[in-house]
């Protein structure tokens, strides 16, 4: 069934992006983070307009994280505190993010840009996750209990100023820290259009120190609202949110997300990031791959403005 | 972090320098250079005055307007109608003029990025002619203001100053890109003509049509030169759902944002509720 998509102005069959959004669902399911990161290179790979594909994956993101939000919320996994610092290095690097977004536009590079930060990203994350999910699966086998590892690290984080004290995650941190990493987050979201939980939660556990429980309620929740803050800003500044776009992804996420959690229930953990590193770098090298490759035409055309 | 970090700066300082080398576009409004090629454009008025039709040609289309709905997947048109034997015909349809931005990729560091970019202003959104015979032909007699894709491209005007060679590689590429995507289609089939004074051809438009007014002319020639034209505006824009969304979100931006994110929230909440009874 073919759409027209109103803002990214071109047809599309429907259920490539159904399926999109439910192959997204389903990474979402099993690993618990958003999928954005593997969504947006893959709506870019079926011929969506980068800057569309970017802005509406933002508002795809709004959906994911309000659904697993409303499970983190109940069950008390939510630190607020920590969420409110977090959400405001989020809003001022997503808002500085899109102000980025806009200029890469207008010089013509953005496009470039994605695809490089995505190939270096998806490679670095990709790798480390094969690394340790092979690391683990070596020494489960040679010593079945495993070791444990230290639970706090001290360095950096307990030197900074600004100290507050964060109950819920039992810390006692610098407020600047959390504020750094979700400006990053933040800049991040708004170039790449991911919510960036894949980054954000690695960097709560081994960076701030947080308790795993909390990790993942409290990282919806400053991605909730920053994927919103992008939304909005792209909508102003750039007009690219195609809702049309973002529903169907939405609604292939609704139907994956269950399936994904039914899959993870069954494998054992190191064969799931394992499988997920594989395929994470599965899309970093194609992306390489289009940056290398002699293009068909070295010609592209900007955007047309029509003379009134 | 801090790899991502460096890796981020890297991006931006090579992607800054590429765009540092190309020309910056004007704003519009701005100095134009001198116009490349012929001086003759659309401008001149036609030598024969254009109505509605003519007691020697009549022109009909299958539709009266090309309506972008959310089924839309670009859309194939009848053009037909009768003249007064003898003599051939010929069809030319224009999309509106505006400005397009070419930007050529250079290998930088064996990655491809855009290093050039040139604007050109009244080219066409679409453009198609057909002929009841071989164009070359008809058009070799010189037929005054009836323009080959080519010579209509000649007439764009280069924004800024580059030397002629480069413009005219600047606009193959413009051509080339507009080509692929069915925008200046190289052929769209000749003009059938049936008992001598009725003609038909197919007009074809793709997904990516930009929206606006289009002119479709048809010319009657007679040995070489044009005896009647006929033109017709063609409307060409979003309708329904498609056109209330386009509409919002390009003159509404913080509006439509705003009902995105609603829209969003309400399915991902009401999705994940439903979803975890099941």
């Amino acid at each position: 069934m073919e759409i027209y998509l109103p803002i990214a102005e071109m047809s599309i069959n429907a259920f490539v992006l159904l399926g999109l959004g439910a192959a997204a669902g389903l990474l979402a399911g099993m690993f618990g983070v958003g999928g954005g990161f593997l969504a947006t290179p893959l709506l870019i790979f079926v011929g969506i307009p980068p800057t569309v594909a970017v802005a509406s994956q933002a508002n795809q993101v709004i959906a994911n994280s309000i659904s697993s939000l409303q499970v983190q919320w109940r069950r008390g996994n939510v630190d607020l505190r920590m969420g409110l610092i977090l959400l405001l290095g989020g809003m001022l690097g997503s808002s500085a993010g899109v102000w980025l977004f806009t200029y890469l536009n207008r010089i013509g590079q953005i496009d470039f840009v994605i695809a490089v930060l995505y190939v270096v990203m998806l490679s670095t994350i990709g790798l480390l996750m094969l690394v340790e999910s092979l690391r683990t699966y070596i020494r489960r086998r040679r010593n079945p209990t495993g070791p444990r590892g230290k639970l706090h690290t001290h360095y950096l984080v307990h030197r900074l100023p600004l100290k507050l004290r964060f109950y819920k995650s039992k810390l006692y941190i610098s407020a600047l820290l959390p504020i750094a990493v979700g400006f990053a987050i933040g800049v991040l979201s708004a170039i790449l259009g991911v919510g960036g939980g894949f980054v954000l939660v690695p960097a709560m556990i081994y960076l701030l120190g947080m308790p795993t429980a909390v990790v993942i309620g409290t990282s919806n929740f400053q991605i909730l609202f920053v994927a919103a803050n992008v939304t909005l800003l792209q909508a102003i500044t750039n007009g690219t949110v195609d809702v049309v776009l973002a529903l169907l992804l939405i609604l292939g996420g609704v139907v994956g997300a269950p399936i994904g959690a039914r899959v993870a229930a069954k494998l054992p953990g190191v064969v799931l990031r394992g499988l997920m590193a594989l395929l994470i770098l599965a899309v970093a090298v194609e992306l390489l791959t289009e940056l290398i490759r002699t293009p068909s035409s070295p010609f592209s055309l900007g955007t047309r403005e029509s003379a009134l | 972090m801090i790899r991502l970090a460096l890796a981020l700066v890297l991006v931006l300082a090579l992607a800054a320098t590429a765009a540092a080398q190309g020309p910056r576009v004007e704003p519009p409004g701005g100095l134009t250079g001198p116009g490349i090629g012929a001086p003759v454009g659309p401008l001149v008025p036609p030598s024969v005055p254009t109505e509605p039709s003519t007691p020697d040609l009549i022109v009909d289309l299958s539709r009266p307007r090309v309506s972008i709905t959310s089924a839309f997947q670009g859309e194939s048109m009848l053009l037909f109608g009768m003249f007064d034997p003898p003599g051939e015909i010929v069809v030319v349809v224009a999309g509106p003029p505006g400005r397009e931005t070419v930007m050529r990729k250079q290998r930088v560091l064996g990655l491809w990025l855009n290093t050039g970019r040139q604007a050109f202003d009244d080219v066409p959104a679409y453009y198609a002619i057909a002929a009841s015979q071989p164009l070359q032909r008809l058009l070799a007699r010189g037929s005054g203001e009836i323009l080959s894709l080519e010579d209509r491209l000649a007439t764009v005007k280069p924004v800024g100053e580059r030397s002629p060679d480069e413009v005219a590689q600047f606009r193959n590429g413009l051509v080339e890109v507009k080509r692929s995507e069915g925008l200046y289609p190289a052929a769209i089939g000749q003009i059938t003509v049936q008992a001598g004074r009725l003609f038909r051809v197919e007009l074809p438009f793709p997904s990516g049509l930009d929206e606006g007014v289009y002119e479709i002319r048809t010319y009657l020639l007679r040995e070489g030169r044009i005896v009647a034209a006929v033109s017709r505006p063609l409307p060409v824009g979003k309708v329904g759902f498609s056109a209330q969304l386009a509409g919002w979100a390009a003159h509404d931006g913080a509006l439509y944002g705003l009902g995105a994110i609603l829209m969003a929230l309400l399915v991902g909440w009401a999705g994940g509720s439903v979803v975890r009874r099941l």
